[in-house]
């Protein structure tokens, strides 16, 4: 699985990812506490300029954001429709701001350091006896390394089917894909302990 | 947690990313294509239960936070958070959770097959359209600036899909529940 992340050293790269989620975590709070629409425009210019400046070429920077940018487009043409412009218009300033600068954190931040400020975020419920922070890691990498094998599983069960002349319906796949995959849980659950991954599990 | 309801759960998580890379699986009766993950959420409820299924959604979500590209259409990092249906996003947690909480009490392994598949529908139904929409549209409300009742008419369209999910779910929970019961083991 390819992450999101490009390379780069703009200043964006340099930040450091807690700096920059908590500036995200801050801006959302700023822009869904204004309504001045001159504000949010400047708002969507700046965030637009800093996600710009990570590196992507603009097809590619474009490309990324389309699928949110076609949701945002199309709740704001809703709302249009019912509600006044106004309204709309500020949804649709605020969200694409907000939308720009977390594509730019996302784009400048690898993943190790996203699970390195994760974990950090799991510590107080750690306390809590809620989670241990250290799965975070654990749980990313195991599901990293499993989807092509999840993948491969469906094409076997697909082939299987068309070589017995059974049509691929969603219910006869997935029941044997999750029965199949499920299964190995207890030997990779068995790898994991016999390795001492998590020592604080008794 | 115990490593076996950590493993569970990531690899449930895997399944709902793979659902989102799958080809569309076409029903028999029905032009409609099955492609959306919101049947793994309903999914991860029925098999895994309340605990395990939300905890496999969590993972989903810390992924498509941490940059992966794990949403359908290779949607991923923290923009999928700043969209207006970011709500039914977020829902996802409650409905696996919700799902799986009533599967956990409607469902009982001396039952038919029937009524398993019923009770398993139901489930789905309540987590994965009703507690589902609640949020998702609760969000739009408040956040996207859509108004209460056009919020409501416009999620609507999306409802006859996810009744068919829902019944897929079933289907699948109770298969998985004859062939490799992990239900009753509630964590």
């Amino acid at each position: 699985m390819q992450s999101l992340y490009v390379e780069g050293t703009s200043i964006m790269h340099r930040l450091p990812a807690r700096s920059k989620l908590l500036v995200l975590a801050i801006l959302g709070v700023i822009l869904f506490t204004t309504r001045n629409i001159a504000l949010l425009s400047l708002g969507v210019l700046i965030t637009g300029a800093v996600y710009s400046s990570v590196g992507l070429s603009s097809g590619q920077a474009i490309a990324r954001l389309k699928p949110v940018l076609l949701t945002i487009l199309v709740v704001a043409l809703f709302s249009l429709a019912f509600n006044p412009w106004h309204g709309a218009v500020v949804a649709l300033l605020r969200l694409t701001a907000l939308m720009l600068f977390a594509a730019a954190v996302t784009a400048t931040t690898t993943i190790s350091e996203f699970i390195d400020e994760v974990t950090l975020l799991a510590r107080p419920l750690e306390r809590a006896g809620l989670v241990a922070a250290n799965d975070v890691g654990l749980a990313v990498g195991l599901v990293v390394r499993f989807v092509p094998e999840i993948l491969g599983r469906y094409q076997a069960i697909k082939e299987a089917h068309t070589a017995r002349g059974i049509k691929v319906r969603p219910v006869t796949v997935l029941a044997p894909l999750i029965i199949l995959t499920l299964r190995d849980a207890d030997n990779i659950a068995a790898a994991i302990d016999a390795r001492g991954v998590r020592r604080h599990v008794s | 947690m115990s490593t076996r309801d950590l493993v569970l759960s990531a690899l449930f998580a895997a399944i709902i990313v793979a659902l989102g890379i799958l080809p569309p699986i076409t029903l028999g009766f029905i032009p409609v294509p099955i492609t959306a993950q919101s049947l793994g959420v309903m999914m991860a409820g029925v098999v895994l239960g309340a605990r395990r299924g939300a905890i496999a959604v969590l993972i989903v979500l810390v992924l498509v936070a941490i940059g992966l590209p794990v949403l359908s259409g290779g949607r991923g990092g923290l923009a999928a958070f700043a969209a207006p249906t970011t709500g039914f996003l977020i829902g996802w947690l409650f409905a696996a959770f919700v799902t799986g909480y009533v599967a956990e009490r409607l469902v009982k392994s001396e039952q038919s097959g029937l009524v398993q598949t019923v009770g398993f529908f139901l489930a789905s139904a309540i987590g994965g359209i009703v507690v589902l929409y609640a949020l998702g549209i609760a969000y739009l409300w408040v956040a996207a600036g859509v108004g209460l009742q056009q919020a409501f008419v416009g999620s609507m369209a999306f409802v006859p899909g996810d009744v068919i999910k829902a019944f897929v779910a079933a289907l699948a929970g109770r298969a998985v529940m004859v062939g490799y019961p992990l239900l009753p083991a509630r964590a």
